[in-house]
């Protein structure tokens, strides 16, 4: 609970920038962390969270702007000074020492401070730490780090900050491998911090934990402060995203833009089952031929390791990928290159281009994979090397240039333009125009849109939804490593988008429980957030042969043309019955600090019975025990 | 008190990598013992140890190198120059000072790679090649192509005086090998030396001195080759401009065959004592066995190979599991 009288702050952070290489990750940034408190810090992909974060810590080094600590100006950029002065950060996991044990990377930090060092002495410590966490027999302090799984090794993260015993902790996407029970866990501990006079951060993509936790939240957008230290009470979700994203949400109502001849199209793509773990857990789609799509979701929530697992880089352990109707093997680049799959990875020195090679020699690179074989028409090629050169905008002379001469937006047409020597069936372009100035994205956009009108198949993955919903006619949407959402792009927007994105860690248990309804009473279960006369239904759990309701999981609708918009519309705890007979119960679904997380509905055909509203809501509040403790009768 | 990380402690040691080296330097023994009746008898016992003193010290440093992430290829040519140094220097001062002198001449070449690789960022290996030739050519130029003799007497004393019917030499060697493992192993500098090549980011991150910890194991390698020479020299009672000569080569063997990853973060000062045992002993049983030895190279090189090749098997085995 927020305390009555604010604190005096513990931490205010005023204008801060930093510019990367020329472009402002934060620009004139504030946030203000008090005692007793635990602040969301809100944004969207790229909003700058991470690098306010970091700077706050001492990692980075601000551009501009000051910091104050207990009141007193704060030495930037020295990460030891901050730990010094009582800040600690729990960051993502890339901030181990994987050959250490466990109980040095707890410790690390006591290794820059004066005094003995006791390896008895940590090893009690350190155990009273994991045991608060509830992992003191899970988590041997003697392992070596590399050796332990993604939830764990976040652990060992947050175990090292409390270590530190800090006045402020920054919890940067502390939950975004912990299971249920542990993100439990990790709240309660978070809960007595504050309650024991620390300022906590809480950096999160997931708004129903952020409405779980927190006091207040501060969002950021594209480097900036929008909304500082507002209390999380009087917020909901559609407020919240409204801030992330920068505009009131707008309403789409036009019918999907795809054509009838789309439609009938060839299916050049089909992936099912897709599962490569951790990361990609149950991914399917399809891509006609002609077609963008595009794969949108958060970063970090598989996309490129779908990406990399359908094109044979990443092991795959279950699902089926085929291209024109023909399975491929996994495990196997130079098989799908064959079978008529390109891809361009995301990082563009690391994973595609040769740095020393020319442009030349760059392009045919893609074209030794596919064809065994030497010197076959090798002058043809070239020639037609200098045709789509020049289509490029290249001069035809720069050929035999060295690619790192170019712009990074260039670089990435002479990729694009590899695939395209060697005719693909799809293309998978992941993070095409990052690091691309806006003048070159337009042209690769143009060169998507002319790919695509050649018949072949191409696959987008971007965290930038603007720019997936400008150039894509179909988005799936990719949450935690499952495809939650397949709609065109006209139905959606920004908004949305965002909204379907963010992961959900109720997801699960929720569609059991709408099954669970389901079985009892019959009829449909949904459950979905209803905001400005726009449904968005998350999921959906039907008895057979029950009447069709105009939605579907993953989709958004304006309230009207779903088959029960007088239940929709009226927003409100209670039975509805609509114009042609059918009743819908409508229920509040909020966590244990009354926060909305959207509704859940159970709707019967005429004459059907529907359970009582109180029996209901009494069944939904056993949704928010802790599993260990959940009992659901059927 | 308990050990830091269970691979340097004892209560896991068998299994971990140093076990099973220590297992291939006794293996090795016995073939040889039974091959050559020359090879188990005290004697020869402490002439391997004699023999493993230059390239022991040596190799300590370089496992400081090595565990950061980086290399020293410089090792053999800076003990081939401050042994020239050490000569000269002889001629001028009483033993004592113009040993600290050398001693102190290799630090600081030490340092000046140090810290065009930490403060620069320039790739150790090239730094530490450009040093390596340097040195080499160096000490031609200040030897005058020639090497020296007439040392004083007294340089011998370090060698030859006993403690116990242990010759000094040795014990420096058993002294050097227990201190630098204790403080690899429980202190906080040498910890940090391991939190930086296991990943740089996170050290600093922790606020630990990075720059500190990646310049000084380059000072450490460049002191103790300077050292390692002095030993040699009190040996042969000579210097010579080729002195060193492929040091380096034999030295990063040696941690690598002991475990060290050349990513840094992992290895043990004990595993690089196995490592240089076993080279040492590998030699000496091909010298006993009246092997030619141009034949030598490619024995060594197969065993290095080979040891690397079923460790790697062992651990592939292991991470299926």
């Amino acid at each position: 609970m927020p305390d009555s009288m604010p604190q005096e702050p513990l931490l205010v952070a005023r204008s801060v920038t930093r510019v990367f290489g020329g472009a402002h990750a934060l620009q004139d940034a504030t946030l203000t962390l008090r005692r007793n408190e635990i602040c969301g810090l809100l944004g969207a992909n790229g909003a700058g969270k991470s690098t306010l974060s970091r700077i706050v810590c001492g990692h980075l080094s601000p551009s501009s702007g000051e910091i104050l600590f207990r009141n007193a100006p704060l030495a930037v950029g020295s990460a030891r000074d901050a730990l010094r002065s009582g800040i600690a950060l729990v960051a993502q996991e890339t901030s181990l020492a994987p050959d250490m044990s466990v109980l040095e990377n707890i410790f690390l930090p006591s290794y820059a401070m004066p005094g003995r060092l006791s390896f008895g002495q940590l090893r009690q410590k350190a155990q009273a730490i994991l045991s608060e966490l509830g992992h003191d027999h899970v988590l041997p302090l003697d392992m070596e780090v590399r050796r332990l799984s993604a939830a764990q090794r976040q652990l060992v993260e947050i175990a090292k900050a409390l270590a530190l015993n800090a006045d402020l902790v920054i919890f940067d996407e502390p939950t975004a491998s912990l299971s249920p029970i542990e993100v439990d866990r990790l709240f309660d501990v978070m809960t007595r911090l504050k309650t024991s006079g620390k300022a906590l951060a809480f950096v999160s993509h997931r708004l129903e934990e952020v409405f779980a936790i927190t006091d207040r939240v501060t969002i950021l957008r594209e480097g900036r402060t929008v909304a500082e230290g507002v209390p999380t009470a009087g917020l909901t979700q559609a407020d919240i995203i409204r801030h992330m994203v920068g505009r009131d949400i707008g309403h789409v109502y036009s019918r999907p833009s795809v054509s009838a001849a789309a439609k009938e199209r060839l299916v050049a793509l089909t992936v099912t089952g897709l599962r490569a773990p951790p990361m990609v857990r149950d991914v399917s789609f399809t891509v006609r031929k002609g077609e963008i799509l595009g794969l949108g979701g958060l970063v970090g929530a598989g996309r490129s390791e779908s990406a990399e697992a359908i094109f044979g880089l990443r092991r795959r352990s279950a699902g089926q990928v085929q291209v024109g109707g023909k399975e491929i093997p996994p495990n196997n680049p130079i098989a799908a290159i064959r079978a008529g799959l390109g891809m361009v990875a995301e990082d563009r020195r690391a994973q595609n281009i040769v740095p020393d090679m020319t442009v030349g020699e760059n392009l045919f690179l893609a074209q030794m994979g596919k064809h065994k074989g030497f010197g076959r028409g090798h002058a043809a090629r070239r020639r037609r090397a200098r045709d789509l050169i020049s289509r490029l905008g290249l001069p035809a002379d720069r050929m035999d240039a060295n690619l790192l001469h170019f712009s990074g937006g260039m670089q990435q047409k002479v990729i694009i333009a590899r695939w395209l020597l060697i005719e693909p069936e799809v293309l998978i372009l992941d993070e095409p125009t990052k690091g691309v100035d806006i003048g070159t994205r337009q042209a690769i956009y143009e060169l998507l849109r002319e790919v695509a009108e050649r018949g072949i198949a191409v696959v987008v993955i971007s965290s930038d939804f603007e720019e997936l919903l400008g150039i894509c006619e179909r988005i799936v949407v990719v949450s935690d490593g499952y495809t939650i959402a397949d709609l065109p792009a006209s139905r959606l927007s920004e908004e949305s988008l965002t909204l379907l994105a963010a992961p959900r860690s109720s997801a699960e248990r929720n569609a059991a429980f709408l099954r669970d309804l389901v079985a009892g009473h019959g009829g449909t279960a949904f459950w979905g957030l209803i905001d400005g006369g726009q449904f968005v239904c998350l999921a959906v759990a039907e008895a057979e042969g029950s009447p069709a309701m105009g939605f579907a999981a993953g989709h958004v609708y304006p309230t009207h043309e779903t088959a029960i918009p007088a239940a929709l519309e009226r927003r409100q705890t209670g039975v509805v019955t609509e114009k042609d007979g059918r009743s819908t119960l409508l229920t509040r679904l909020s966590n244990r600090r009354g926060h909305d997380l959207g509704w859940i509905g159970l709707s019967l055909p005429p004459g059907g019975t529907l359970p009582d509203p109180k029996f209901l809501s009494a069944r939904m509040a056993g949704l928010f025990e802790t599993p260990q403790d959940e009992e659901i009768d059927a | 008190m308990s050990a830091p990380t269970r691979s340097l402690a004892m209560p896991k040691f068998a299994g971990t990598l140093e076990f099973r080296m220590l297992g291939l330097a006794v293996v090795l023994a016995v073939i040889l013992s039974f091959i050559s009746p020359h090879f188990f008898t005290e004697r020869n016992m402490f002439n391997i140890l004699d023999q493993s003193v230059v390239l022991g010290i040596v190799a300590v440093g370089m496992t400081l190198v090595i565990l950061t992430g980086g290399i020293d290829l410089s090792v053999g040519s800076v003990a081939g120059l401050t042994g020239i140094v050490l000569a000269l220097l002889l001629k001028e001062f009483p033993i004592p000072v113009a040993i600290a002198l050398a001693v102190g001449c290799g630090a600081l070449i030490g340092l000046f790679s140090g810290v065009l690789i930490a403060v620069f960022g320039l790739a150790p290996f090239v730094v530490t090649l450009g040093v390596m030739a340097m040195g080499r050519s160096l000490s031609y130029i200040v030897s005058g192509q020639r090497s020296i003799s007439g040392l004083p007497m007294g340089l011998q004393d370090i060698v030859y005086t006993t403690v116990l019917g242990i010759p000094t030499n040795v014990i420096f060697l058993v002294a050097l090998y227990a201190a630098s493992w204790a403080w690899l192993t429980y202190s906080k500098g040498g910890r940090t030396i391991y939190a930086v090549g296991s990943n740089i980011e996170a050290a600093r991150a922790a606020g630990l001195n990075t720059l500190y910890y990646s310049i000084f194991p380059y000072v450490a390698s460049g002191a103790l080759a300077a050292t390692a020479m002095t030993f040699s020299l009190a040996q042969i009672m000579s210097a010579d401009p080729i002195g060193g000569n492929q040091l380096e080569l034999d030295a990063i063997a040696a941690v690598v065959i002991g475990g060290a990853s050349l990513y840094g973060g992992r290895g043990s000062i004990l595993g690089t004592l196995m490592g240089v045992l076993i080279m040492v002993m590998i030699r000496n049983g091909l010298n006993l066995l009246g092997v030619s030895p141009f034949w030598q190279g490619t024995a060594i090189g197969a065993i290095i190979i080979l040891a690397l090749l079923a460790e790697r098997l062992i651990t592939w085995k292991s991470r299926r599991v």
